[in-house]
């Protein structure tokens, strides 16, 4: 399976003169926790609600405070069309929860361990129900008959 | 997907009850109408630059020229 076909949402991106009030307000509207952060074609960075939380709010930034004061970066990417298990290797490597999919170095969406893990309770759901059928209705099978 | 100034992407809900979004195509920054674009949502005017994934689907609109 090909990591963008594993992205469940449309990515959403912000310049990174904008302010992170704006970033706050997109997050909130678009039930979103990250936003790339891109300069005219160029992914420079991403913004997370942890980074606001951090790195804005606690330091006490004020709220015109421009993005690519929080951002973190540099950015963990991934191909588009790398196998998805190139991802999770990335993630357990990298330790982190989000990972920007490129195409020819341009961000075109936002991969998630939720994503993953939406994934896979629906794979080991299908794996299990022969087998929660096979203990719940089980078929005895028919006694061998006896010989002589 | 393919879109140009002023069609309209239509985001669908992802949880049950959550509607679904619009926004205004106000640029394209690909080329031949292709992704990155500029868009204004219609809930909340805010503007950004909006990657299209499975779950958007674009409404054309004739245009005048």
């Amino acid at each position: 399976m090909r990591t963008i076909d594993a992205v469940r949402r449309s990515g959403i991106g912000i310049g990174p003169e904008r302010t992170v009030r704006d970033a706050a307000a997109l997050m909130e509207q678009s039930g979103i926790g990250s936003l790339a952060v891109v300069s005219g074609e160029r992914l420079v960075g991403i913004v997370t609600d942890r980074d606001l939380v951090r790195r804005a709010l606690a330091p006490g930034l004020p709220h015109d405070a421009r993005v690519d004061a929080v951002m973190t970066m540099p950015v963990v990417t991934i191909a588009a069309d790398a196998d998805l298990h190139d991802a999770f290797a990335l993630f357990r490597t990298h330790g982190i929860r989000r990972l920007a999919v490129v195409r020819d170095e341009q961000f075109v969406g936002m991969i998630t361990v939720d994503d993953l893990l939406v994934d896979l309770a629906g794979d080991l759901a299908d794996l299990a129900r022969p087998v929660t059928a096979e203990i719940l209705f089980a078929q005895r099978d028919a006694a061998v008959p006896a010989t002589t | 997907m393919r879109a140009s100034v002023g069609d309209r992407i239509i985001i669908r809900g992802h949880r049950v009850g959550e509607p679904d979004r619009d926004c205004e195509v106000l640029e394209v920054r690909g080329p031949d109408g292709s992704a990155p674009y500029v868009v204004r949502w219609g809930d909340s005017g805010h503007e950004c630059l909006f990657f299209p994934g499975t779950d958007a689907t674009v409404q054309h609109y004739e245009h005048a020229n």
